[in-house]
């Protein structure tokens, strides 16, 4: 009777002790499912997009400023070559590149997790997050739009490290990020949300690290499109035109200042305005906000928004 | 009897080694923890040593997002992202900044809803073994965070910072709040009313340069203000000490709000943009 109580219990323990060996070694959460975007924070520049010029609270230097004030929005109209273009891997997480899909891939000898894949609609952007502890490539090897992204697990935190990505954009008006760029995300779950909060460490154009955080809600009953993209000229130009700015000719930040009544420094954006002690070094007489809003003022959703 | 002898020998070997490999499965930090807790039972540590990070310390605000509705006071009617219902938009409508500050009512944008929005630092302390206090020096607000379970009493005297109960995940701080008085959530008017519920998830991290970061996400369920739970989350970076601690009373209104008119080259921006 002790025998076969001893061996029950064996089991059961045993049991219980895979099962624990199984839940640190495979998969800490799960982020497996179908999410859609939560755009509360941010909403003008996330959804609508961004003014032109504005580049308040972004950590940028002086050469960021520089590239960014050469941004011309026509650039899309009249260059093809940008029409297809896909959102980088960290700006899909801001921009309107919702529905996100992810899955797990299983190595098939080990039933280890291999990777976590991610889908967005917008451009059909595919990423990989290798979860096998492979190394990053050397600095030559191709740069992509989604880069090279390893995780590891942080207890139920999901940390990714990515390397390799493409010159692209921080916001979309044109403040650029360099291909030198590290991005460091962590995921949390909580309940039927995700939260990535992600570190842009960018040694070109960042004097600080860019820190944002986004929001998802799982929504497995949403049905990602496939999303088809044929350029084709929507403003006939001459062959070789880049529709631009040269230094010292776009005005852009000057109107945002005037918009919301914030000085030009302000607007220009830098490491040093995030933080708490530039308020102090603000002349609240330079503050001139005006006493009625006028631009997406009850906006909450794209759609049904009108400006005013 | 020898047979079971045999079994339980098994048994433990197989446990000593599925333990060695399950510890060394994970982060050494947490692997000790989890030694640690072995040695002392759950049930006897207070959740100030049953704490799994340390949240403890001097932090500040890194504000990255939303900057226009944080840094500064937006305009009226400005409820970009915020989807409100009708009473919740009247409500917004009448906000008169002026009308608060003579009334003596400049820290209604920092309460609960709004609080940890705001640019400036927090100092966190335990008080007790069961109590965090949360201090902000921008508008010199104090939270109590209470991991000791109680009844939240409706008529109890409501506060901006109301009552909050708070408890350990892994990793993370779970804290929900109710019992608060009216105030804001966006500093221009966006009204929290004193049914809401705010819930905040913080998550430490550290940043690969060696800095403690936390964020805290906060959703704030508002059905009488509120379409839909309100999500926003906040970033916090450690200060290495208290010397930029800055006490200043709360501000309800920034700079004078002129009812400016839009010079014509503005306009045709907008209605370029538009």
């Amino acid at each position: 009777m002790v025998h076969r109580k001893l061996k029950i219990s064996s089991a059961v323990l045993a049991a219980g002790f895979v099962l624990l060996l199984n839940e640190a070694a495979v998969a800490q959460a799960d982020f497996t499912g179908t999410w859609a975007g939560i755009y509360h924070e941010d909403w003008p520049e996330r959804l609508p997009g961004p003014e032109l010029g504005e580049y308040t609270g972004l950590p940028i230097n002086e050469a960021a400023r520089l590239q960014a004030d050469s941004y011309d929005p026509d650039r899309y109209s009249v260059v093809q070559e940008f029409q297809c273009r896909p959102h980088s891997m960290d700006y899909s997480l801001r921009g309107g590149s919702v529905p996100l899909r992810i899955w797990y891939e299983l190595d098939q000898k080990t039933q280890r997790l291999a990777a976590v894949r991610t889908r967005v609609q917008w451009m059909e952007m595919e990423r990989t997050i290798y979860m096998d502890g492979r190394a990053h490539p050397p600095e030559g090897a191709p740069h992509t739009w989604q880069g090279f992204s390893t995780g590891e697990w942080i207890g139920r935190m999901l940390k990714v490290t990515t390397t390799h990505l493409k010159t692209s954009y921080l916001r979309r008006n044109g403040v650029p990020r360099s291909d030198k760029a590290t991005v460091t995300e962590h995921w949390v779950r909580h309940g039927k949300y995700l939260t990535i909060v992600s570190h842009v460490d960018d040694p070109v154009f960042l004097d600080e690290p860019m820190v944002l955080s986004q929001t998802w809600a799982l929504e497995p009953e949403l049905v990602m499109t496939p999303f088809p993209c044929t350029p084709e000229p929507e403003v006939p130009m001459p062959e070789g035109t880049v529709p631009h700015y040269l230094p010292g000719t776009n005005e852009a930040s000057a109107r945002v200042s005037e918009l919301y009544g914030l000085p030009l420094y302000v607007v220009r954006g830098g490491a040093e305005t995030m933080y708490p002690q530039f308020r102090d070094l603000i002349d609240s007489e330079d503050i001139q906000t005006p006493l009625q809003c006028t631009r997406y003022c009850r906006c909450s959703a794209l759609a049904p928004c009108r400006n005013r | 009897m020898n047979t079971a002898r045999i079994d339980l020998c098994c048994l433990l070997r197989f446990c000593l080694l599925l333990q060695g490999a399950v510890l060394a499965s994970i982060p050494s930090a947490e692997a000790q923890r989890l030694v640690g807790m072995n040695s002392q039972s759950v049930e006897t540590r207070t959740p100030r040593e049953s704490a799994p990070v340390d949240i403890t310390g001097y932090w500040e605000s890194v504000i990255s997002e939303d900057y226009r509705y944080r840094m500064f006071i937006p305009g009226r009617r400005d409820y970009a992202g915020i989807a409100l219902t009708e009473e919740g938009r009247a409500r917004a409508d009448r906000w008169d900044p002026e009308r608060d500050a003579s009334e003596d009512n400049a820290c209604l944008a920092y309460g609960v809803g709004n609080i940890m929005r705001m640019p400036g630092r927090l100092h966190i302390r335990w008080d007790g073994d069961s109590t965090l206090v949360v201090e902000t020096d921008h508008g010199r607000q104090e939270r109590q965070l209470r991991f000791e379970p109680f009844l939240w009493n409706a008529s109890s005297v409501r506060t901006l910072q109301g009552d909050s109960r708070a408890e350990w995940g892994r990793r993370s701080l779970s804290v929900e709040t109710r019992n608060m008085s009216p105030s804001y959530i966006r500093r221009n008017g966006v009204p929290l009313s004193e049914n809401a519920v705010v819930m905040e998830y913080f998550y430490h991290r550290i940043h690969p340069d060696g800095t403690p970061w936390f964020t805290v996400t906060t959703v704030i369920h508002d059905s009488r203000n509120l379409r839909r739970p309100y999500y926003t989350s906040s970033d916090f970076r450690k200060l290495d000490n208290g010397d930029d601690w800055n006490p200043q009373p709360c501000v309800s209104e920034w700079g004078p709000h002129k009812d400016r008119v839009l010079r014509p080259a503005v306009e045709r921006v907008i209605d370029r943009l538009d």
